[in-house]
């Protein structure tokens, strides 16, 4: 990537990106903003920007409409503001291909913590990782492989499926329906109890203490997170 | 007997054991005669319950101080009895209510039969013992035979006495056990003569002659008999219940022809006990004939024979026709009835002569009926039709003034044409007067006209003329044709007159069926379908009539006609009682009959909306007759009808008002959180990025995030201040504290706080000279403009101008706010002051200070706390612009005209 990244602010509300910019600024990004949702994808196809904050409540109309859009040519990562109660808005947006998202209000660390998850996933993306260290867990995808502390951890095809699918996702949250869709086929986007049984036992198996899970981490009503990755492996 | 179970049993046996769950089981001792010992008999079986462990009271029981009885009495717990006062003395009565507080589980009742003082609630004991039972109480009662209603006139010819109290069979019938306290008849005399009993039943006592042995013996039969009717009775119930087959009865049908002659109420007790003993249902018709009204006295006599019939346990038809004989063979063969019971008819000599009584046609004409033949009671003195002489006082002097203008027009004619006419033709010409006075005035001045006639005729043209002689017998003839035409001529007119009247009654009575209907159609609200109700069922039966409607959990007078605002107490226990029962209380009825009020359920279903009082006494205080009950009951089914739809109206209101208060509600906790997030995600994201990336942020940005966070800290405080205020303002509490402000200097403060907001907008302040201090709150009127300001800001481009003004006109300081923005769509325009509303473009305008949607309700309600008015003009000029306007009293102006 040359140069400073560009980010582009998607939110009609003057008073929010009157703290981004000067916070996005400081973390070396370059702004710009867009106030409606045809203005926003206009950017996007123009400018290519390298991350999309997006407020769904938009004058024009839905801020989901620019996910829709955008998502049929580009795989720019896209992070949603959205208001903390409103599960379903976000599920939506999730599923219509956005990376993440952030409840408002938010502090700023927590927004730069997921803007930096959903950049590297997009790069991850034209090079799978290797490998990915996350609570102590060593995975490695490669070579279908889970160790902690050196022991090798036993998987069924089903559970390390699962867990490679979460990892290709570190850092981001993936819903229910999109694990759903990926491990066990379309067919079953709803039955999210297998998903219950098979996360509950996955937790078992890999984390330190299943009761307060460190590698897979529920968002709840929303779907499951891995992990970015500890710090130490960056 | 071969008893075959079959697999169903009759779903009617089985209703009627349903229908008697729940409620007590009524016992009765059953004697021939007083002094049997039927007290003394349920007395010994209450003890033995008693000794069982049941709770058993006496509620009355009459020893007649019997020392054997008040022995058995003794031990017994005792209901007291309640005082009630009747024509100024105080009587004791059986305390029903107490009895019904008390609630034991077996209760005695001495004398089924007794007739409750005047005043109570029931004003007879058998209907107390029907509330008992249905509260769920055993009653054990005791009753002589009697007093059973269906015996009263075989009584009457056993012993020669009338019992007037009397218990109807279905309620006898209905008795759950009957024990029969026998006791031979020679016995209870040796009894009586060694005194040991002393009878105090007032009809036997009037009577000395009563306790013969012939009398007790035929008395002990009939009660045998009833007792064992009874046993055969419950045994079909039972096999009918348990589905057992058994000996059905030979399906007999009976049918009691009731008519208004004296006959009819022997008519129905004869049939009754046919039916009985053939354990055949039977049915009480009448026959009206068409066009043929009956006058008051026999409309009575025919509806006071239906309700005995219905009490009995008829069931009840009125039928219309012209040929009786026909019209009731009709229906006895549609409803296959087997035997006929008519009364034996005694009309009057001339139509006897004319044509052959009723029960005779009916014979002749039916031939697979049995028909049975009552005789009219020996003192009676009743007629079936109004008598000729009745019928003659109908007519007024000037009828007969009519008749005899019509006979000496006649005589004029006749004297006129006596020149070329022979004389006895003329008679014809006087036949002609006779007929006019028949049709136009009626069989007396027809009658009249006749004789006058033939006088004159004889007196004018008969020889020897100008003499009243008549000279050959055949003149005579004249007379007698006169007679004749003039009765034939007058019934026959007569009766289409009256059926003329009867239609143009029944008319009448459909327009006002129908005119009731639109009226009641029309209105809205329950109290006005009350007063609107009142209001006909007086102008249709001309009686005082009120209407009671429930309220909580009183029954309140909602309208009268003749107005009338206060009903007494016993008034109100009859209406409250009929609502409650669904069932008519108070004049005539089984309830508090000594109310003078009829109330009646006007009821839908099963839900009841309310109550019909109508007052049947007073000056024409005579029974309603069967065709104003009818419609009575027609207009309370109206008025029901419309009562319900004024109740379907109300709660779908009242659930709408729900929805909206709901819908109101979750708009305004959206808003709220939409509107306090964004300062706060605001207000946060500065606050996080100056701690976390402080140090990589220039001065001058720095300055701006503070600045940022103290602008929407300071938002948020206003939107909570009007939050605040729009409850205060709801909920009327409200302080103003006024005192004279100048609005120009308020106007100057707001435009200065919207600047300072970074309104872009181009802020005008217009001020002419002279406009007067206004007495108001000024930190309320500052934040009622301040919310316009704001408002007119949000909706407009930042290149808009505001214009601040104020103009004096007519008493009102009117302080006005105009933008030329794109305006308020007229849809729009209407609501913009109510709570929470925005239009779209305001929807995400975060500068909008109301911000919930409130800043517009708001100086609405601070104006009209101030007693001024607030109010939105758009477009102002060439489709665009808003102007709000706020109207202040001009408080110095009136004060200086006023004084």
């Amino acid at each position: 990537m040359s140069g400073k990244p560009r980010a582009l602010v998607v939110d009609d509300e003057p008073a929010i990106l009157r703290f981004l910019k000067p916070a996005l600024e400081a973390n070396g990004y370059e702004v710009a903003h867009a106030e409606t949702v045809t203005d926003a994808v206009k950017h996007i196809a123009s400018q290519a920007p390298d991350i999309v904050l997006l407020d769904l409540g938009l004058a024009d109309g839905d801020g989901k409409e620019v996910i829709r859009q955008v998502r049929s040519w580009s795989d720019l990562p896209i992070v949603v503001l959205s208001a903390r109660e409103r599960e379903a808005e976000k599920i939506a947006s999730l599923d219509l291909g956005a990376d993440d998202y952030v409840n408002k209000p938010f502090a700023t660390g927590e927004l730069m913590a997921r803007m930096r998850a959903a950049m590297r996933h997009r790069m991850q993306r034209h090079d799978e990782p290797a490998a990915l260290t996350v609570g102590g867990l060593e995975i490695d995808a490669v070579r279908r492989r889970v160790t902690r502390g050196g022991a090798e951890i036993k998987l069924t095809p089903k559970e390390f499926e699962l867990l490679t699918f979460l990892v290709r996702h570190a850092g981001r949250v993936v819903t229910h329906r999109q694990i759903l869709a990926a491990v066990w086929g379309p067919a079953h986007t709803s039955d999210t109890q297998y998903l219950r049984v098979y996360i509950g036992q996955l937790r078992q198996k890999i984390e330190a203490r299943a009761d307060e899970p460190q590698v897979i981490l529920t968002e709840p009503g929303i779907g499951y997170r891995i992990g970015a990755g500890d710090e130490t492996q960056r | 007997m071969s008893v075959t179970v079959t697999a169903r049993a009759s779903p009617d046996a089985l209703l009627a054991l349903a229908s008697k769950e729940g409620r007590g089981r009524l016992k009765i001792f059953v004697g021939a005669a007083p002094g049997v010992g039927k007290t003394f008999a349920m007395l010994s079986a209450a003890r033995s319950e008693q000794a069982g462990g049941r709770d058993v009271v006496a509620g009355l029981v009459e020893t007649h101080g019997r020392r054997e009885t008040e022995q058995v009495l003794q031990g017994l717990e005792q209901l007291p009895r309640a005082p009630i006062v009747y024509r100024h003395r105080v009587m004791r009565e059986f305390d029903l209510d107490g009895a019904l507080a008390r609630k034991p589980s077996l209760l005695l009742v001495d004398e089924f039969a007794h007739t409750n003082v005047p005043g109570s609630r029931h004003p007879k004991r058998w209907q107390d013992i029907d509330e008992l039972l249905a509260a769920g109480i055993d009653v054990w009662t005791t009753l002589n035979i009697q007093h059973l209603e269906s015996l009263n006139d075989v009584v009457l010819k056993i012993s020669k006495i009338r019992v007037r109290e009397t218990v109807p069979d279905k309620v006898f019938d209905r008795a759950d056990e009957i024990v029969l306290v026998d006791l031979p008849p020679d016995e209870l005399l040796k009894r009586l003569a060694e005194g040991k009993v002393y009878v105090q039943d007032t009809a036997a006592r009037a009577v000395e002659s009563f306790f013969k042995p012939q009398n007790l013996t035929a008395l002990r039969e009939l009660a045998l008999r009833r007792a064992a009717e009874r046993v055969d009775a419950a045994l079909v119930e039972r096999m009918q219940a348990q589905a057992i087959e058994g000996p059905w009865a030979a399906g007999e049908r009976i049918l009691a022809c009731v008519g208004p002659d004296a006959a009819s109420p022997g008519v129905v007790r004869t049939a009754k006990r046919l039916a009985d003993l053939m354990d055949a249902p039977w049915i009480a018709v009448t026959v009206e004939r068409s066009g043929v009204g009956l006058d008051a006295a026999s409309r009575k006599r025919v509806d006071s024979a239906l309700k005995l019939a219905e009490s009995l346990g008829a069931e009840i038809h009125t039928l219309t026709g012209n040929d009786l004989p026909d019209e009731l063979l009709r229906f006895a063969r549609f409803e296959n009835v087997t035997q006929i019971v008519i009364g034996r008819a005694r009309g009057g000599t001339l139509r006897q002569w004319l044509q052959r009584p009723l029960p005779q046609r009916l014979m002749q004409r039916s031939t697979d009926i049995a028909i049975h033949l009552v005789p009219l009671p020996a003192d009676s003195t009743v007629r079936t039709s109004p008598s000729l002489v009745a019928r003659m006082n109908a007519s007024t002097p000037a009828h007969f003034l009519y008749a005899a203008v019509a006979v000496a027009g006649a005589l004029l004619v006749s004297r006129g044409l006596a020149q070329v006419i022979p004389s006895a033709s003329l008679s014809a010409v006087f036949l002609m007067a006779v007929l006019f006075s028949a049709v136009k005035s009626g069989v007396g001045p027809a009658i009249f006209a006749s004789a006058l006639s033939f006088l004159t005729y004889n007196f004018f043209f008969i020889a020897p003329l100008y003499t009243f002689t008549i000279a050959e017998p055949y003149e005579l003839l004249a007379l007698l044709v006169y007679l004749v035409v003039a009765v034939v001529a007058a019934t026959l007119a007569g009766r289409l007159r009256e059926q003329a009247r009867v239609s143009a009654g029944r008319v009448r009575a459909m327009r006002r069926l129908y005119e009731f209907t639109r009226r009641l159609s029309g209105l809205a609200t329950m109290d006005a379908i009350a007063e609107g109700a009142a209001s006909e069922i007086h102008a249709s039966l001309g009686r005082p009539v009120m209407v009671l409607l429930p309220q909580g959990d009183e029954l309140v007078l909602a309208a009268a006609w003749p107005p009338e605002d206060l009903l007494d107490e016993a008034g109100t226990m009859a209406a409250r009682w009929a609502f409650t029962h669904a069932e008519a209380a108070g004049f005539e009825t089984g309830t508090l009959p000594i109310v003078p009020w009829r109330f009646l359920p006007v009821r839908t279903g099963d839900t009841t909306y309310g109550v019909v009082g109508v007052m049947m006494q007073g000056k024409d205080g005579a029974a309603l007759d069967s065709e104003a009950q009818a419609l009575l009951d027609t207009l309370t089914e109206q008025t029901a009808a419309a009562l319900q739809r004024a109740a379907l109206t109300r709660d779908m209101v009242s659930a709408r008002t729900a929805t909206e208060t709901e819908r109101v509600r979750n708009t305004l906790l959206a808003s709220i959180s939409h509107d306090f997030r964004t300062p706060l995600s605001s207000i946060l994201g500065s606050a996080t990025s100056l701690l976390t990336y402080g140090d990589k942020i220039d001065a001058s940005a720095t300055r701006d995030l503070l600045a940022n966070i103290r602008e929407e800290a300071e938002g948020l405080d206003e939107m909570v201040r009007n939050l605040l205020s729009i409850t205060r303002i709801e909920s009327g509490a409200l302080e103003l504290r006024r005192d004279w402000i100048d609005l120009r200097e308020i106007a100057g403060r707001v435009i200065a706080a919207t600047r300072r907001r970074g309104a872009a907008h181009r802020l005008v302040l217009e001020w002419p000279a002279e406009v007067p201090l206004v007495n108001a709150d000024a930190s309320l009127i500052e934040q009622a403009l301040g919310n316009i300001v704001a408002n007119a800001v949000a909706h407009t481009p930042p290149t808009s101008t505001i214009v601040i003004d104020a103009v004096v006109e007519a008493g009102w300081v009117r302080l006005r706010v105009t933008d030329d923005g794109p305006g308020i769509p007229a849809a729009d325009l209407p609501q913009i002051f109510e709570r929470f509303v925005q239009s779209a473009s305001a929807k995400t305008a975060s500068n909008d200070r109301g911000g919930v949607g409130l800043g517009l309700a708001i100086a609405r309600g601070i104006m009209l706390a101030h007693g001024g008015t607030i109010l939105a003009v758009s477009p102002v000029e060439a489709g665009r612009g808003t102007r709000m306007v706020l109207s202040f009293v001009d408080t110095a102006a009136t004060e200086v005209k006023t004084s």
